[in-house]
C-alpha cells in the first residue's frame, strides 16, 4: 500500500519550478555539451578532421614520451629503532578523551587517523558527534601555529618564558589584576593548574565564560533550589518531554548523551515493548530536534514566555499575574493539551527550554518541580560540568579592562574577539591591557590582538583529564608527539607559577595519585596503566534528590512578560541567533569536513543565511536566496534568506560559527558573524532580539544539497502513527496488504552458484524511527574512506563527494483522512497541497541513503568494463583501477549514490584547502586507496574493516562474532540507528532487526532486492491532534 | 624468459654441487685423519675460530698456512699459556695482537689429535681458497640473466632471414619458370633498359634493389614481416610494461639471505616478523640487525654501515641518535597501491612458505624480484590453491556452507570469493 503522503526535500520540489524540474532530468549537473558541438556544425565543418588529426598526432606523441620515463625507485626506510608496540600496518588504539567522552584514537605507524566511541563511555556509549569525528583532522591543520610567538614573530620557549614571568612580575608589582579568561574548564587537571598559578599570583582571577551560554540554567537552578549547577537530565526517563527551543539531540549541552537517551523510548526495542516517549517542541527556527519531534509547534521567540507562563498556569491551577492568551491559536490550544499530558505523566515528564533567560530558566524550573521531574528526569546531585561559564564575568573583565585595572589577559580555549557580542569593546579594552597572552593554536582574532601566542597542543598530543558529569573522569594521552612547536597550555602556565612540578605529564600523574585513582578503586602505578586502558573512572552516582522549589513567581512571571512584550516591538521581526548541528559556535570553523557536512535541516554547506518562513518570502517579494540586509542591537549584515519550512511566520534565525575572519584557510570568510546580535540582559546573553531585515535585490547562491539527488516524487518514506503502530505493527510498511508475487530474472537464485551468498551476506538495517539525522555518520563515514572535500563551489554543481547522506523529506502535518483525495488515496493535485500548505507546520523524516547493495544492482548490468560486481557475500564492489568513468552506472543508480571524481581532490590547487598538501594528507586511511579523477565511487560498506574483521578471526582460528565488524557510519551512531551484519546468521542483529514488522525497503518495487532494510518512522501524534 | 635462466642456473648449481661432494668425497676418503681432524675443531675449536674469518681468534686457514712449524703449533694448541709463560717470541707476539686474550687451554689432545686438525684445517682452507678461483666462473651464469631477451629478438630475426630466404628462392623459381613458360610459347622478352657498356656495373646494383620492389609480392612480404615484427615487439613489450620479474636492485648494504636464511638457517620471521601478524612483512628496523651484530662480525665494513647509520660506536658500545640516519633501502617488490595485500593471510592462515611467491630466498646472495607479481598471477594462484581449512574454526561453517554447493569438489581460494574485485581492490 502506498503511503497518502507526499514528501519533498525542498520548496522548489514541492512547487515544481521549472528550474528544478530541468536540473532533476539529469543525474549530473552539467550535462556534456555533445549536443551544441553536434548541432553548431562543428562535425560538418571542414577543420574538425584536421583538427582531430592534429590533436590524435599531438596527443599520442605526447602520451609516447610521458610515457617514456624510467620506473621510479621505491625507497624503503625502516625504523631505526622499531617502537616495541606498533607493527607496521596494524592499527594501534589508546583511550582518550574529546569534550567529556571517553574515546578510542585510531593511530597507524604513530599517526592517529580516526577517533572513536569507547564503546563503555557514560555519555554516548561508543557514538561520537561530527565535531569529535572531524577532530582529527585539525592536528594536520596546515593553518596551526607552528613556533610560539612574541609581538607577531617567531621566537622560542625560553624567551616567551622569560619576557611572561618579568611582565606578570611588573602586573604584581603594579597591583593590577591577572585574568585567565577560558571557555569552561572541565578538566580537574586543568583546574588544579589554574589554582596553582591563582595561589602564585593572587591578583589572577579566573574568567570562564562561553560562546554559547548556560548561564541562564546555572543561575536559576542557584535560585530555585540554592544549587548553581548544570543539571544532569535522564531523557530516557521520561515519557513525555515537552521542549521549547531545547535542540538537545544537537546542540544543547550533550546531544550525543540525549540522543542516546531520548532514542532509547521510541528505537525498536522499545516499540516492540508498546512502549514510546512522546516529545513536543515549541520553537521558532527549525532545529535538529524540531524535525524529530512528534509534534512541532512552531511560535515566535516572543510567544515562548507567554507559552512557559499559561503552561505553568495549567499545571499549577493558579494564574500568574500578567497572563494572557498566545496571538497563535493552534498553540494556545496546544498548551493546556500539552499540560495535561504532563500532569498525567507525573514523575516522568521533562519540560526543557534554550532559553538563555534566567526568569525563564526558574519558571522551567518551576513547572519541572511540579512535575515531580527532579530526582528522575533531572539530576542536580550528579551534575553536568560540561559548562559553568557565567556571562557576567567576561562583561565584567572587558569593563576592567577598559578601566586599565587589567595588567595581564591569558586567553585559554577562549576567542572574545569574535565571539563576544561587541567585538570592538573587545580590541578597545585589550588596548589598555600590558600582558595579553593566547594559548590558541590558531592566529585567531584575539591571539591576533595578543602580545604572545603560545600556541596549546592539539587534543591528541596532549596528557590530560576530563570530567564531563560529577563522578566520571576520562583521561587523555598523546597518540602523536607535537606536529609544531607547541607547548601544553598546562605547562606554560605551570611554568610562569614557577610550580614544582613544571612537566604536566608529571602534574596529571601527581593529581591521579592523590585524589581521583582512588575513586576508581585503582592505585600507583598499575592504577594509573589500567586507567589508560580503560580510559575513565565512574564513581557510581549519587542516589538523586527530590528538590522543592522555593522562589517567587511573580516577579519571574512580570519579567518574561515584559521581555516578551519588548520582543513583539511592532513592524519588526523576531531573530532567533541558534547553533547550527555542524559548525556549533564557530571554534571548528576551519575544520573542512564540517563546512561541507550539509546541515540537518536546511541541508545548506559553506555558509549561515537568515532562515525565513515561506509565507514571509512570498510577502516581502524575496527571490529564493536574495540577499537582505538584517539589523538587531546595532549591528547590521548581509545574508542570503533561505526559505525554510516549520519557520514560524514573522522570525529568522541566523547561525552564529561564521563570518570567521581569522580562522584558517578553509574557515576565513565563510558566512557572516551572528554574535554580535545577542545582547547581554539580567546577567545572562540573550540570543533573541527584533530585528528589521531589508531586500538588497542581491542574489547569493547558497550551495544547499536538498534536491540534490532527487526521486523524483517516488513513495520512498514509510511512516506510521504509534495508534496504528499498536493496532497492526506492520502499519504503514506497505506490508499490510497482500503480498505482492516478485518475480526473478535469474533462475533458482537460491540454488545457483553464481549469485549465492553461501557464507556472509553483509546488510545494513536502518531505523528510521532512531535516526535523527545528525550528520555524524557523514564525518565518520569521510574519515574511514578517505572521501574528499570539493568545497561551495563543486557543491553546489551537485557534486559533493560523500557516501552516505542524510534525506530530508519534509510532508505536511495531516489533520485525519479529510485532505486525502478519496478516489487516489494520494495528495498530489495542486490544489489539494495549496489548502495543505500551512507551511509552519511541517513534519520531518530523515533518512540515511547510502548504497544499498542491490542483488540485482541496476548500476552492474551497464558497466560497459565490469568495474563494479558483485561480490559473493552480497556487496557490490567498486574496482576504481578498472573504471573509465562513462557513469553509466550512477545514471542507472536509482537510489542516486554513486559519486564521480570530477578532480584530483589531492592534487590541485583548486582544492587548496583541504588535502592538496602532504601533511593533511596524513589523515588518510591508508587501507583505502584514494580515488583518481575520471572515477566512480561510493559506499563499499566499509568492505577494508570487513575483510581486517575476517583475516583477525582466521589468525585467531574462530568463527567471525556477530557484531565484531562495525562499519564506520555505524559505530559513530548514537542512537544505534545503523545495524550491520550477516544475514546469514539467523541470530545475528540485523536479521533479527530486519524481520521487524516495520521493515521495508526503498524502491522494493523495483524488484532490485535492495540490502538496505528501513525501519517505519513511527510518530507518537497522540490521541488529541494538538498541531 | 626467467624461467630459462632459473632453469640453467639451477642446472648449473647442482652440477657444481655434485662435483663438490665428489671431490670432498674423495678426499675424505683419502685422508681419514682429515675427518677426525674435523670431528675435533667442530667440538673444540668453532666457539672461537672460522678457517676463512678472523672471529675471536685468527683465522686459522691462512694463520696455518704462514705457520709451518708444527711442534710449536701442538705446543701452542695443548698449553698456550706455558709458551707465553715461558716468553716465547711468537706466542707473545700473537697473544698481544688478540688483546692479550688467552686461549683455551686443551691439554686433553693428544699430539696425533692435533696432527688431524692442523691437516684438517689446511685442507679445508686450500678446497674454500679452490672454490674462490672457481667462484667467478658461475658468476658468469648469473650474469647472462639478461639474456632472454634478447635470444626472443635474434630467434625473431632469424625467422624473418630464414623466411626471406625462402622468398628469393620461391621467386627465383617463379620467374624461371615464367621464362620457361614464355620461352615455350615463343615470346622472348625484351629486356627494357638499355644498357651502355662502360656504365654497367653501378646500375646494375640499383637494378636490383629496384626490380625487387617492383615485386609486389617481396613488398607485400616484408610489409607483413615488419608488422608481425613490431607487433610482437610491442605486444611482449606492453604486457611486460610495470612487470619488474627479475629486479635485482643494488642495496645500500650486501646483505646476503643465503647466509642468514641460508647457511644460518635463520627462520626469516626473526626479522620479518611483520609477515605473520599484518599486511607488511616489513624490512626489519637496525636494532633486529644489532641483536647478533654487536657482536658477531663487527669488523666488516658492510656492519659498519649499520653502526654508522644508527650512530653507534662499537668501541664504547654507546648509541649516538644525532648521529643516526635511516638507511634507505631499495624497495623490490612493488606491488601498486589499488591493491591491497596482507601477508598474514597468506603467511599466517594459509600457511604458505614465503619461497611460493619470493622464491629460494635462501640461495639468493642478493634478492631479486622472482615472481610477476601481476594480478594475472594472483589469479592463478587464488584459482590453484585448495583452502586448508582444518583446525581452524573460522573456516568449518565456511567449508560446510560450500559442501553443500559444490559437493565434494575441491574448494580453491576462488571458490570462496579469492577472485571477486573488493577482495583486494577498495
Amino acid at each position: 500500500m502506498d503511503s497518502n503522503k507526499k514528501y519533498w526535500k525542498g520548496l522548489e520540489e514541492l512547487n515544481k519550478t521549472p528550474e528544478f524540474v530541468e536540473k532533476n532530468k539529469h543525474e549530473f549537473a552539467e550535462p556534456i555539451p555533445i549536443e551544441e558541438v553536434l548541432s553548431g556544425g562543428g562535425l560538418m565543418g571542414k577543420t574538425p578532421r584536421r583538427d582531430f588529426l592534429k590533436a590524435l598526432g599531438f596527443g599520442v606523441g605526447a602520451v609516447t614520451l610521458a610515457a617514456c620515463q624510467k620506473v621510479p625507485v621505491h625507497k624503503s626506510i625502516p625504523y631505526l629503532i622499531k617502537p616495541e608496540e606498533i607493527t607496521l600496518g596494524v592499527a594501534n588504539y589508546y583511550t582518550s578523551t574529546y569534550d567529556g567522552s571517553a574515546i578510542l584514537v585510531k593511530t597507524r605507524e604513530g599517526r592517529p587517523i580516526k577517533v572513536e566511541g569507547n564503546p563503555k563511555d557514560l555519555l554516548s556509549k561508543g557514538g561520537l558527534s561530527a565535531q569529535a569525528q572531524a577532530s582529527v583532522l585539525e592536528l594536520y591543520d596546515t593553518s596551526r601555529v607552528k613556533d610560539p610567538q612574541l609581538n607577531g614573530t617567531d621566537s622560542s620557549w625560553s624567551e616567551i618564558d622569560a619576557f611572561v614571568k618579568s611582565k606578570l612580575a611588573a602586573v604584581v608589582a603594579s597591583g593590577k589584576t591577572i585574568s585567565i579568561v577560558s571557555s569552561t574548564v572541565h578538566s580537574p587537571s586543568t583546574q588544579a593548574v589554574i589554582a596553582e598559578f591563582i595561589a602564585k599570583y593572587p591578583t589572577a582571577k579566573h574568567v570562564q565564560y562561553d560562546a554559547v551560554s548556560y548561564t541562564g540554567i546555572i543561575k536559576a537552578n542557584q535560585n530555585s533550589f540554592g544549587k548553581a549547577v548544570l543539571p544532569h537530565y535522564n531523557f530516557d526517563k521520561a515519557d513525555i518531554i515537552v521542549s521549547f527551543a531545547a535542540d538537545f539531540l544537537g546542540t544543547w549541552i550533550s546531544g550525543e548523551e540525549f540522543t542516546r537517551q531520548y532514542v532509547s523510548n521510541r528505537n525498536n526495542k522499545s516499540l516492540e515493548e508498546k512502549k514510546m516517549s512522546r516529545h513536543i517542541q515549541f520553537e521558532s527556527g527549525m532545529s535538529l530536534t524540531g524535525t524529530n519531534a512528534d509534534v512541532r509547534i512552531a511560535i515566535k521567540p516572543s510567544e515562548e514566555g507567554v507559552a512557559l507562563v499559561n503552561l505553568y498556569n495549567a499545571i499549577s491551577g493558579t494564574t500568574l499575574p500578567g497572563s494572557k492568551k498566545l496571538t497563535t491559536v493552534n498553540a494556545d490550544k496546544a498548551i493546556l493539551l500539552v499540560a495535561a499530558e504532563l500532569k498525567a505523566a507525573k514523575g516522568k515528564a521533562l519540560v526543557v527550554a534554550g532559553s538563555n533567560d534566567v526568569a525563564k530558566q526558574v519558571l522551567v524550573n518551576a513547572i519541572n518541580s511540579l512535575l515531580g521531574s527532579y530526582g528522575t528526569t533531572i539530576d542536580l546531585d550528579n551534575p553536568s560540568r560540561q559548562y559553568a561559564g557565567n556571562d557576567g564575568a567576561i562583561v565584567d573583565f572587558i569593563t576592567q579592562a577598559k578601566a586599565g585595572t587589567v595588567g595581564a589577559a591569558l586567553f585559554l580555549d577562549a576567542n572574545p574577539a569574535y565571539d563576544y557580542h561587541i567585538a570592538t569593546a573587545v580590541v578597545d579594552a585589550l588596548k589598555n591591557v600590558g600582558l595579553k597572552v593566547s594559548f590558541s593554536d590558531h592566529t585567531d582574532e584575539t591571539a591576533a590582538l595578543c602580545n604572545i601566542i603560545a600556541p596549546n597542543h592539539n587534543y591528541l598530543e596532549s596528557w590530560g583529564d576530563d570530567s564531563s558529569v560529577e563522578g566520571y573522569y576520562t583521561v587523555m594521552q598523546p597518540t602523536i608527539n607535537p606536529v609544531n612547536n607547541t607547548r601544553q597550555a598546562e605547562h606554560s602556565l605551570l611554568v610562569w607559577a614557577d610550580s614544582a612540578t613544571k612537566d604536566y605529564y608529571a602534574f596529571v600523574r601527581n593529581n591521579w595519585n592523590t585524589s581521583l585513582l582512588a575513586k576508581g578503586g585503582l592505585s600507583g602505578q598499575a592504577g594509573w596503566e589500567t586507567l589508560l586502558q580503560t580510559g575513565f573512572v565512574l564513581v557510581a552516582p549519587v542516589a538523586a534528590g527530590s528538590y522543592t522549589f522555593n522562589y517567587d513567581l511573580n516577579a519571574v512571571a512580570q519579567t518574561i512578560l515584559g521581555q516578551s512584550a519588548k520582543l513583539a516591538e511592532g513592524g519588526k521581526v523576531e531573530l532567533q541567533v541558534y547553533q547550527n548541528t555542524a559548525m556549533r559556535d564557530g571554534k571548528k570553523a576551519n575544520n573542512p569536513w564540517l563546512q561541507e557536512l550539509p546541515d540537518p535541516v536546511s541541508k545548506v554547506t559553506w555558509d549561515n543565511f537568515v532562515a525565513m518562513s515561506p509565507s514571509d518570502i512570498k510577502k516581502m517579494g524575496l527571490d529564493e536566496f536574495e540577499v537582505v540586509e538584517i539589523s538587531a542591537n546595532g549591528y547590521t549584515v548581509t545574508l542570503p534568506v533561505l526559505s525554510q519550512p516549520g519557520q514560524a511566520p514573522g522570525t529568522v534565525s541566523v547561525a552564529v560559527g561564521y563570518g570567521r575572519t581569522a580562522a584558517g584557510l578553509v574557515g576565513n570568510n565563510v558566512g557572516k558573524n551572528a554574535y554580535p546580535f545577542l545582547s547581554f540582559l539580567n546577567g545572562t546573553f540573550q540570543t533573541n532580539a527584533s530585528a528589521t531585515v531589508k531586500a538588497t535585490g542581491d542574489i547569493f547562491p547558497l550551495s544547499q544539497t536538498q534536491t540534490h539527488h532527487s526521486f523524483e516524487g517516488r513513495n520512498i518514506i514509510r511512516e506510521a502513527t504509534f495508534t496504528e503502530y499498536k493496532k497492526d505493527a506492520r502499519a504503514g510498511s506497505g506490508k499490510e496488504g497482500e503480498e505482492e508475487k516478485m518475480f526473478d530474472l535469474w533462475e533458482n537464485t537460491n540454488e545457483d552458484t553464481i549469485h549465492a551468498r553461501p557464507v556472509y551476506d553483509w546488510v545494513m538495517a536502518i531505523d528510521l524511527n532512531a535516526c535523527t539525522g545528525c550528520g555524524a555518520c557523514v564525518v565518520a563515514c569521510s574519515a574511514e574512506n578517505n572521501i574528499p572535500v570539493v568545497g561551495k563551489d563543486e557543491v553546489g554543481r551537485r557534486r559533493e563527494m560523500h557516501w552516505i547522506r542524510i534525506d530530508r523529506y519534509y510532508s505536511f502535518e495531516q489533520n485525519g483522512e479529510a485532505k486525502v483525495d478519496s478516489r487516489s488515496g494520494k495528495v498530489t493535485q495542486e490544489k489539494e497541497i495549496e489548502k495543505l500548505a500551512d507551511f509552519s507546520n511541517v513534519t520531518v523524516v530523515h533518512q540515511p541513503m547510502l548504497c544499498q547493495h542491490c542483488d540485482h544492482a541496476p548500476c552492474e548490468t551497464v558497466c560497459p568494463v565490469l568495474a563494479t560486481t558483485h561480490s559473493s557475500e552480497g556487496i557490490n564492489m567498486m574496482a576504481y583501477n578498472r573504471c573509465v568513468g562513462t557513469r553509466y552506472c550512477a545514471n542507472n543508480c536509482p537510489y542516486k549514490v554513486r559519486r564521480f571524481n570530477w578532480f584530483n581532490y589531492w592534487n590541485d590547487s583548486r582544492f587548496d584547502n583541504y588535502l592538496n598538501n602532504v601533511h593533511t594528507q596524513l589523515v588518510l586511511n591508508p587501507d583505502v586507496t584514494t580515488r583518481f579523477r575520471g572515477v566512480m565511487e561510493k559506499c563499499s560498506m566499509c568492505v577494508q574493516r570487513i575483510q581486517a574483521g575476517k583475516l583477525q578471526a582466521k589468525i585467531e582460528k574462530r568463527p567471525l562474532r556477530d557484531g565484531e565488524v562495525k562499519v564506520a557510519c555505524q559505530q559513530t551512531c548514537s542512537a544505534n540507528a545503523i545495524v550491520f551484519g550477516n544475514r546469514n546468521d539467523p541470530n545475528s542483529e540485523v536479521s533479527k532487526a530486519l524481520k521487524s514488522e516495520r521493515t521495508y525497503y526503498v524502491l522494493e518495487e523495483l524488484n532490485v532486492k535492495p540490502g538496505i532494510g528501513y525501519q517505519v518512522k513511527v510518530r507518537n501524534t497522540g490521541t488529541e491532534s494538538l498541531a | 624468459m626467467r624461467n630459462i635462466s632459473l632453469i640453467i642456473k639451477q642446472f648449473s648449481r647442482s652440477v657444481l654441487l655434485v662435483a663438490g661432494l665428489v671431490v670432498v668425497g674423495l678426499t675424505a676418503h683419502a685422508q681419514t685423519d682429515a675427518a677426525k681432524g674435523e670431528a675435533i675443531f667442530k667440538a673444540k675449536c668453532t666457539a672461537c675460530h672460522k678457517i676463512d674469518v678472523r672471529m675471536t681468534g685468527p683465522a686459522l686457514g691462512p694463520q696455518l698456512t704462514e705457520e709451518t712449524d708444527d711442534a710449536y703449533l701442538t705446543k701452542w694448541i695443548q698449553n698456550n699459556q706455558a709458551l707465553i709463560a715461558a716468553k716465547n717470541p711468537k706466542a707473545v707476539k700473537i697473544y698481544n695482537e688478540y688483546n692479550q686474550a688467552g686461549m683455551t687451554v686443551f691439554a686433553e689432545l693428544t699430539d696425533a689429535d692435533v696432527g688431524n686438525v692442523i691437516t684438517y684445517i689446511r685442507a679445508d682452507w686450500k678446497k674454500i681458497q679452490d672454490d674462490k678461483a672457481k667462484a667467478p666462473a658461475g658468476g658468469t651464469v648469473v650474469a647472462e640473466d639478461k639474456g632472454p631477451s634478447a635470444l626472443v629478438v635474434w630467434s625473431l630475426l632469424g625467422v624473418i632471414v630464414i623466411a626471406f630466404v625462402v622468398i628469393l628462392v620461391l621467386n627465383k623459381v617463379i620467374a624461371t619458370l615464367e621464362r620457361l613458360l614464355l620461352n615455350k610459347k615463343g615470346i622472348f622478352e625484351e629486356e627494357e633498359v638499355v644498357v651502355v657498356e662502360g656504365e654497367k656495373a653501378p646500375v646494375d646494383k640499383l637494378a636490383i634493389v629496384k626490380k625487387l620492389l617492383k615485386n609486389k609480392k617481396l613488398v607485400f612480404f616484408l610489409v607483413l614481416c615488419a608488422v608481425v615484427g613490431l607487433g610482437s615487439f610491442s605486444w611482449i613489450t606492453m604486457w611486460n610494461t610495470n612487470v619488474h620479474q627479475g629486479y635485482q636492485p643494488v642495496q645500500p648494504i650486501k646483505y646476503s639471505h643465503q647466509l642468514h636464511a641460508g647457511a644460518m638457517k635463520i627462520e626469516c620471521q626473526y626479522c620479518h616478523s611483520g609477515a605473520y601478524k599484518s599486511k607488511h612483512a616489513s624490512i626489519p628496523s637496525l636494532n633486529v640487525c644489532m641483536n647478533c651484530h654487536k657482536v658477531v662480525k663487527t669488523e666488516s665494513p658492510e656492519i659498519r654501515k649499520i653502526y654508522d647509520a644508527l650512530g653507534y660506536d662499537p668501541n664504547t658500545a654507546k648509541y649516538d641518535s644525532t648521529k643516526s640516519k635511516p638507511i634507505q633501502w631499495v624497495r623490490i617488490h612493488n606491488l601498486p597501491d589499488l591493491a591491497y595485500f596482507n601477508h598474514s593471510q597468506h603467511v599466517t592462515v594459509g600457511a604458505i612458505k614465503c619461497q611460493t611467491c619470493h622464491g629460494q630466498i635462501q640461495e639468493m646472495k642478493e634478492v631479486y624480484q622472482y615472481s610477476p607479481l601481476t594480478m594475472k598471477w594472483c589469479i592463478q594462484c587464488h584459482k590453484r590453491t585448495e583452502v586448508n581449512g582444518k583446525g581452524n574454526a573460522y573456516y568449518d561453517s565456511i567449508l560446510a556452507a560450500h559442501d553443500k554447493i559444490k559437493k565434494g569438489e575441491k574448494v580453491t581460494a576462488a571458490v570462496l570469493g579469492g577472485i571477486e574485485c573488493a577482495k583486494c581492490h577498495y
